[in-house]
């Protein structure tokens, strides 16, 4: 098993508090890490790798501490963000290094099955130092998954990726999380977050403001109406049906620049209204040509969090 | 408010969204001109933050007051020539110059490097050998500055102290030239060393280090060949620092007096010390190019 | 007007072949440009800024010649690194004045358009305070302001969303469609993130390993499917088969359903069967391509 428990933990550094008193917990699959820049997010990733020691609180792995035990270092993996490689050595060589480091009973054939993992074949038998960055990072994947560690941890791994290596690596994480381990990588870039990760902790300013599933902490926000786009064969006669119901708030009747009309509305109640609108629609022989949530998306929920 | 019938609208929304631009794109001359006054202002710290005009004010003030002291007493006792020549001083107020150089090559060049600036440079119309230009020209004449405002003020100095301006004028007129030729070489000098080493404070130490080993060099070199009586060998000597080979080109070609005891030997001589600073400029220059070839982002 | 032009375009370091016979038009608006190989990328750029020779092949921009006329191109066309470039010591307005100047603007001009740009690119707050302080989002407008700012018929984004937080991105994408529409300066963005040139771009350039792999409009990369893709709230198995018994063809992908619209009957069956099964109607939209289909191979052909 391979559970990271964080409880009310805070990290400073003098009077900068990178974390501010964070519960949380990571089990198996892939969790994507959220948040602003400067929200705390490398801090914690340090803390769960056992690198840094917490201010206050527990980091621990399975219920043990995480800070400075060496065989904790066998159950993890950590792609961190900054460069900081051997330049003048292979990229062989540096990940057959670590193999070794891990004291693996057969360096060469994990060092082997780790560069094939990332496709790095081609290249091992050049230096660093001639890497691209996209290429680097996946070097710095290779030490990272060499030892077939239970928890994998990536502070902005697709950066510096072309497309080709970001749909390789995001269909990698899905089968290791699908394989039971438990992964968490940072990112900025909420679309593949959100086509990979099933659940996600989002940090802001250091505290942990939300963890689960996207959908689901949108439905949370009950304070903030559901915003809906609607198209359908007679926008007027649907919106008047909808404004007549208490799960809607507001209905606005939308032209758009190429001339198109839609329906945008507001829906207090979120449940009721998506039961409601297909029998308004089939009631009055109304169809539906689209029916688009505008803020269920990633970006959205993860804009209402940070200007909470 | 009542509206009269001529009385025109009084509200106006003006537009300040995005204006193109028709005016004139003056070419790679006002820009490598531009380029060169930035770069002059720079060395002084001109346009920068407070602290970085100390140093080369600082600096300034050290190579100016002893040439206002010197007319001072020259004057008020009434001397008959001025106790430290014009061609001698830079020579003797080498250090001050040369920390000059080591603060200020690093501000003129290094940070382009540094902060990989270059590329913006390189995007736009300035040519790779048009950016080296003004800022080696920049350097030199931020040196040519801090070397002839003293030696100028000496000659102001001989004047009041009522030294006749017919003896003053041809030694001034040759240190001037030679306060021209210390700017060029000692300019390229600094700026490849400070561009091989972007990062500031290892750059102060290097220019610093490399004039302070080569005048060492060329004093104990100097002083042994003396010694051995060979007067060609040690008249050759003063090619190993660029203080004195300056000196040696102004004293061998000009005619004024050398101010180490080691001159170059003859017409020969002096020939061979102006080609060594002429190669000398020509292939800092070179260097400097070259150097930025590899600062294209 | 063509935008960039490039007839059998090559250029190799010895043996590494960085851009392969490449042959494009690129028209003016907002064009992304994808690659997979990084040093393909800073070359081509290099060569259309008319800093490197080809060794084989010919390219113009802006109609001029990149092998002939370089500081020209240079003068009207604007430049964004990816990397940093900007020294800390100095306020954004000085040093935006300052390669204003150097790319030929008279002072007085440089300063009016160095006001006006900063605030162009929201930095008019901070302008006056020194480099060292601001944040990535803060460096990079004063990158794109110093590439606005002489007012060039072309600007060159070399990932300018790098390092940006997701409202920063948000931020500089909405910019760059700003300065494609509203300035009128035709822009090429280089990324890696697919679905920011979705967003921004009228067309795309796809490079592999130095050769034109695509180029098309955005229109016809993200064009409509006969497909629609519904999402509901509840069990799917009974929604499945009475969509079926009905005719309709319709598949299941996790929490999704992907109906076939050809016959657009099956429209109104969906809604009813829907409706008549007391389940919630989370979403039901036309599916269209995406852009990441040209590198996972399914899609439809420009």
């Amino acid at each position: 098993m391979s559970t990271v428990d964080l409880e009310q933990v805070s990290c400073w550094f003098g009077n900068v508090v990178a974390v501010n008193d964070v519960t949380m917990r990571l089990g198996p699959g892939v969790t994507g890490l959220l948040g602003p820049n400067g929200a705390g997010k490398s801090t914690l990733i340090h803390m769960m790798a056992g690198f840094l020691a917490p201010s206050a609180g527990t980091v621990t792995l399975d219920g043990r501490p995480l800070y400075r035990d060496q065989e904790i270092y066998r159950e993890v993996g950590l792609v961190p963000e900054r460069e900081g490689m051997y330049d003048a050595v292979t990229g062989w060589s540096f990940v057959l290094a670590n193999a070794r480091l891990h004291k693996l009973p057969d360096p060469e054939a994990a060092a082997r099955r780790a560069i094939t993992t990332v496709e790095m074949t081609d290249a091992e038998g050049r230096d660093i130092r001639t890497y691209s960055k996209g290429m680097k990072q996946r070097i710095k994947m290779a030490t990272a998954i060499v030892h077939d560690p239970a928890v994998l941890l990536l502070d902005e791994p697709f950066n510096g990726m072309d497309p080709r290596q970001r749909l390789h690596l995001m269909t990698l994480l899905h089968e290791l999380g699908e394989h039971g381990r438990t992964i968490l990588f940072s990112s900025h870039i909420l679309e593949e977050v959100e086509q990979i990760a099933g659940n996600i902790e989002v940090m802001v300013a250091g505290r942990h403001a939300a963890s689960g599933d996207f959908r689901e902490i949108r439905r949370l926000m009950t304070k903030r109406p559901h915003q809906y786009t609607i198209r359908s064969t007679d926008n007027r006669m649907l919106a008047s049906a909808i404004i007549a119901e208490p799960s809607a708030s507001g209905v606005e009747l939308v032209t758009d620049v190429t001339g198109g009309s839609s329906i945008h509305v507001q829906a207090t109640d979120f449940h009721a209204f998506i039961h409601t609108l297909p029998r308004l629609a089939s009631r009055r022989d109304i169809r539906l040509l689209e029916v688009r949530p505008a803020d269920e998306s990633l970006e959205s929920v993860f804009s209402y969090l940070v200007n909470r | 408010m009542p509206e009269t019938d001529d009385a025109p609208g009084t509200g106006a929304i003006h537009d300040i969204g995005y204006r193109h631009y028709d005016g004139p794109r003056l070419g790679a001359s006002y820009i490598r001109r531009s380029l060169f006054l930035d770069t002059l202002r720079g060395a002084f710290g001109l346009g920068r933050s407070a602290r970085s005009k100390v140093m080369p004010f600082l600096l300034l003030g050290v190579m100016v007051l002893p040439s206002v002291v010197i007319g001072i007493v020259a004057g008020y006792f009434g001397f008959d020539a001025l106790p430290l020549g014009y061609t001698e001083y830079v020579f003797t107020l080498q250090v001050a110059v040369t920390i000059f150089l080591g603060s200020q090559s690093p501000v003129v060049i290094s940070r382009d490097l540094r902060f990989q600036v270059a590329a913006l440079y390189f995007s736009r119309p300035l040519s790779r050998q048009e950016y080296v230009q003004a800022k080696y020209a920049g350097m030199a004449a931020a040196l040519f500055l801090l070397t002839a405002v003293p030696t100028t003020l000496l000659l102001a100095g001989a004047l009041l102290a009522e030294l006749p301006l017919a003896d003053q004028l041809p030694d001034y007129l040759r240190a001037m030239a030679g306060c021209g030729l210390y700017a060029l070489v000692l300019g390229g000098i600094g700026l490849v060393v400070a561009a091989m080493t972007p990062r500031r404070g290892l750059g102060v130490a290097a220019v610093v280090g490399v004039l302070l080993v080569l005048s060492g060099l060329q004093a104990s070199v100097g002083a042994l060949a003396s010694e051995f009586g060979n007067d060609t060998f040690s008249g050759y000597t003063g090619l190993i620092s660029p203080y004195t080979l300056v000196d040696g080109v102004v004293a061998g070609l000009l005619g004024a007096e050398s101010t180490i005891d080691q001159a170059p030997p003859g017409t020969w001589g002096a020939i061979v010390y102006l080609t060594v600073a002429l190669l000398l400029v020509v292939g800092c220059y070179a260097a400097l190019v070259a150097r930025f070839r590899k600062a294209l982002s | 007007m063509s935008l960039i032009n490039t007839q059998g375009l090559t250029k190799r370091y010895g043996a590494v072949v960085a851009v392969d016979g490449l042959t494009v038009d690129v028209e003016a608006g907002v064009t992304g440009l994808v690659g997979a190989n990084g040093a393909g990328k800073s070359t081509l750029l290099k060569i259309f800024l008319g800093l490197l020779t080809a060794t084989e092949g010919r390219a113009t921009v802006l109609g001029l010649d990149v092998a002939t006329k370089g500081p020209e191109i240079r003068e009207h066309v604007g430049y964004m690194p990816e990397h940093d470039c900007l020294p800390p010591d100095v306020s954004a307005t000085e040093f935006v004045v300052h390669m204003a100047r150097m790319s030929g603007l008279p002072t007085t001009s440089a300063r009016e358009r160095t006001a006006d740009i900063l605030r162009h690119v929201g930095l008019y707050e901070e302008r006056y305070r020194p480099m060292g302080d601001y944040s990535t989002g803060m460096r990079q407008r004063v990158k794109l302001a110093q590439a606005l700012v002489h007012d060039p018929g072309l600007v060159l984004l070399d990932e300018p969303t790098n390092g940006l937080d997701p409202a920063g991105r948000d931020d500089m994408l909405e910019l760059i469609r700003r300065i494609g529409t509203e300035f009128g300066i035709s822009v090429i963005v280089t990324s890696h993130l697919l679905g920011e040139l979705e967003r921004v771009c009228d067309g795309i350039v796809v490079i592999d390993a130095g050769r034109l792999l695509r180029h098309s409009t955005t229109a016809s990369v993200t064009a409509t499917t006969p497909i629609v893709t519904i999402e509901i709230d509840g069990e799917q198995a009974a929604l499945l088969g009475r969509l079926r018994e009905a005719g309709v063809s319709v598949v299941s992908d996790g929490r999704l359903l992907h109906v076939d619209v050809g016959d657009e009957a099956a429209y109104d069956i969906v809604r009813d069967t829907v409706a008549g099964l007391g389940l919630g109607l989370v979403r039901l939209e036309q599916r269209r391509h995406r852009m990441s289909e040209i590198f996972t191979g399914r899609g439809a052909d420009a």
